[in-house]
């Protein structure tokens, strides 16, 4: 039997409004699994539905060969969660939060060593009340680890954090993965699923659009590189302009999908010339995950 | 039970360290036991005017000994005039002594509060009928041990006071402790955050019990050593009954908390149900004056109240005019029984995790 976490067709309805929609997954053991998708996508549903926190009206959840929808206490002595939303003792000292949920368990890494590790040496005597959002982030993710967990689920783990501490958490979500440890987490910035991420899915109305490594979901939707330029430029869909597929304005900018870069840009240098306008702020790349998103979805990733 | 220590411990450091709780547990009742000290302080001696021929009298002498009265000597028409203002509980009239012919003493008092005059009425009799041996020379027929009735007989509204607030207090922490506390955890995703653990939510549940019943407990321990040492409250302290009464109060204030908790979804929700639950009773149950004072239709309903029960055998223990084995004392146990086994049901349904 495969290693890993296995999907199948789970749904979750709430009343007449269907959260998650007989999705489909498996993730395989030892990697840093990464869920995208729009607010509302069905995402946390799903995580807790894996963890065993909430009963799926239909479908199953297996983990290796265990039955994680029928025996969810078994599995989740192999689990850590780090919630979107949960909280702590608020007059609680980071440390005795974290000894507190060390003595749940039997197996269990030491909380010296946890502290460290998230770099909360400064704080570990303060109330938790009194926490930043960084730092509680940081504390909840400490807590997630408390049990040594073969398993680690992390819902939007960087939300709130300053990019030096998006980092630190970086590092240590690498660091979970060179342990061994499977990582499956939710996350609303790009950058952060292509530096983590093995494999992706991109989620929305609780379905599964797509699955794969992040080179393989830009190569099968966005084969083509993107040329983008100022929007005062002018140039719309009207503008007749060799192997684009798509012209879309996207806040100050204006997007070219092409099949071609070479032609689209002699395409659109002689319609500048002709024109007699300038091309402001013109650029080109190859296309992102961003793309790819906005290209499923429809929307963009933190709207 | 690792589980339930832990949790325990960790409950009881939040809530000692929740100072501002604390304060407010212990605030009111401090203060109202206090102001209410001086309120009753006059009530314990009996404010005696005393008309009597002029010279020396053997009764005036023994009257003056007595603690339990504060004698004044005045004429006939000074003296009706203070028991009707009130300045004075009651006057007495004593006429020369005719030694072979019993002597009616005359006692004039003011009925407009029934406690005080009924003990001005207790003591005097009491008290002439004791004289009344004493100074006959002969041997007692009967002689009266005074013991539980030493604490009974003058009490000051401190002492009837006490086990009222004990109550309330029983009850303004169970519900409020459940109702601002849970909710906020509830809300806040504390529980869940457990439910992720192998805690099971019947440990969680024993922990919190447990966590507000020692709150419960020490304080209605402050509460008592503050009324008795330093306000000196005469009161009996039973304590195996007391805190029989003392823990099933909890048990079923604490249910009514859960129910309350588990249907609303919010802190904001339930701190007015809980003020709407926990007022009534405040006012009505006998926390501040006798439930006997209510008109007939009123009381009919209030003597049922989870919180009358609780005055009920409090005060009942306190005064001395219940013992564990009082017919009055089981009603009230049975009374708080009942309520805890509906409650509970009706909490164990209604509850939920989030
Ligand atoms: N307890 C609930 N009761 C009713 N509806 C719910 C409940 N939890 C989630 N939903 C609905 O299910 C859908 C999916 O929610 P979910 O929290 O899984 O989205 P998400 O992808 O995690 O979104 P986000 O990026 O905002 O965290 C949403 O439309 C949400 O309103
Ligand atoms: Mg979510």
């Amino acid at each position: 039997m495969e290693k890993g976490l296995r999907l199948e067709n789970i749904s979750k309805r709430y009343g007449t409004m269907t959260a998650v929609d007989s999705l489909t997954l498996t993730v395989p053991s030892g990697i840093v699994f990464g869920l995208l998708g729009p607010n509302g996508a069905g995402k946390t549903t799903t995580l807790e539905i894996i963890e065993g926190l909430r009963r799926p009206d239909e479908g199953h959840v297996w983990w290796n060969d265990m039955d994680v929808t029928r025996n969810p206490e078994h599995a989740r002595s192999h689990f850590g969660m780090q919630l979107q939303t949960s909280a702590f003792f608020e007059l609680l000292t980071v440390k005795e939060t974290l000894e507190l949920f060390h003595s749940l368990y039997r197996k269990r890494l030491s909380v010296g060593d946890l502290i460290e590790r998230l770099d909360l040496t400064e704080k570990q005597n303060a109330r938790v009340g009194g926490l930043s959002g960084g730092q509680q982030q940081r504390l909840a993710l400490a807590c997630a680890l408390i049990n040594d967990p073969e398993v680690v689920f992390l819902d939007e783990p960087s939300a709130g954090l300053d990019p030096q501490a998006r980092r630190t958490l970086w590092d240590v979500i690498l660091g979970l993965k060179s342990e061994g440890r499977t990582v499956v987490l939710t996350t609303h910035y790009m950058e952060e699923a292509e530096v983590l991420a093995d494999r992706l899915a991109i989620i929305d109305h609780g379905h599964v659009l797509d699955e794969g490594t992040p080179r393989e979901l830009i190569q099968r939707h966005m084969p083509a590189a993107v040329i983008e330029l100022s929007r005062t430029v002018g140039v719309d869909a009207s503008v007749d302009l060799p192997a684009v597929q798509r012209t879309e304005n996207r806040d100050e900018m204006t997007i070219l999908v092409s099949d071609h870069l070479e032609n689209t840009l002699v395409g659109l240098v002689n319609w500048a010339q002709r024109e007699g306008r300038e091309l402001t702020g013109l650029t080109t790349r190859s296309a992102t995950l961003e793309d790819v998103f906005l290209e499923l979805t429809g929307r963009s990733l933190r709207e | 039970m690792n589980a339930i220590i832990v949790l325990t411990k960790s409950l009881l450091r939040q809530t000692v360290r929740n100072r501002q709780g604390l304060f407010w547990t212990l605030f009111f009742p401090l203060v109202l036991m206090f102001v209410f000290s001086f309120l009753g302080n006059s009530q314990s001696q009996v404010n005696l005017a005393i008309v009597a021929p002029s010279g020396p009298s053997a009764v005036v002498k023994a009257l003056k000994r007595s603690p339990v009265f504060h004698i004044q000597r005045t004429n006939r028409h000074v003296a009706l005039q203070e028991v009707q203002q009130g300045t004075m509980d009651a006057a007495l009239f004593i006429p020369p002594v005719d030694p072979h012919h019993t002597t009616t003493l005359t006692l004039r008092y003011n009925n407009a509060n029934a406690i005080t005059a009924q003990q001005v009425v207790g003591s005097v009799e009491a008290f002439v009928a004791q004289a009344d041996i004493a100074l006959s020379g002969q041997p007692p027929l009967f002689q009266v041990s005074p013991q539980a009735m030493t604490h009974s007989h003058s009490s000051t509204y401190l002492d009837f006071l006490l086990p009222g607030i004990l109550a309330l207090m029983t009850m303004q922490n169970s519900l409020f402790g459940i109702g601002s506390g849970l909710t906020r955890w509830k809300e806040k995703g504390v529980l869940r955050r457990f439910q992720v653990t192998p805690v099971r939510p019947l440990q969680f549940l024993t922990a919190t019990i447990i966590n507000y019943v020692v709150v419960g407990l020490v304080s209605s321990g402050i509460i008592i050593g503050f009324a008795t040492t330093i306000l000196h409250a005469t009161v009996l302290v039973p304590w195996v009954p007391l805190l029989i009464v003392l823990l099933l109060g909890m048990g079923c204030f604490l249910s009514i908390g859960f129910i309350v908790a588990g249907l609303s979804k919010s802190q904001e929700a339930t701190i007015p149900i809980i003020n709407l639950i926990s007022f009534p009773m405040m006012f009505l149950s006998g926390v501040f004056f006798s439930v006997s004072s209510l008109p007939h239709i009123l009381a009919d309903i209030v003597q049922y109240f989870p919180l009358t029960y609780v005055a009920n055998a409090m005060r009942g223990l306190m005064s001395g005019q219940l013992t564990a084995a009082s017919a009055a004392f089981r009603n009230d146990i049975i009374g708080l029984l009942v309520w805890i086994v509906v409650t509970g049901a009706i909490a164990s349904r209604t509850w939920r995790w989030e």
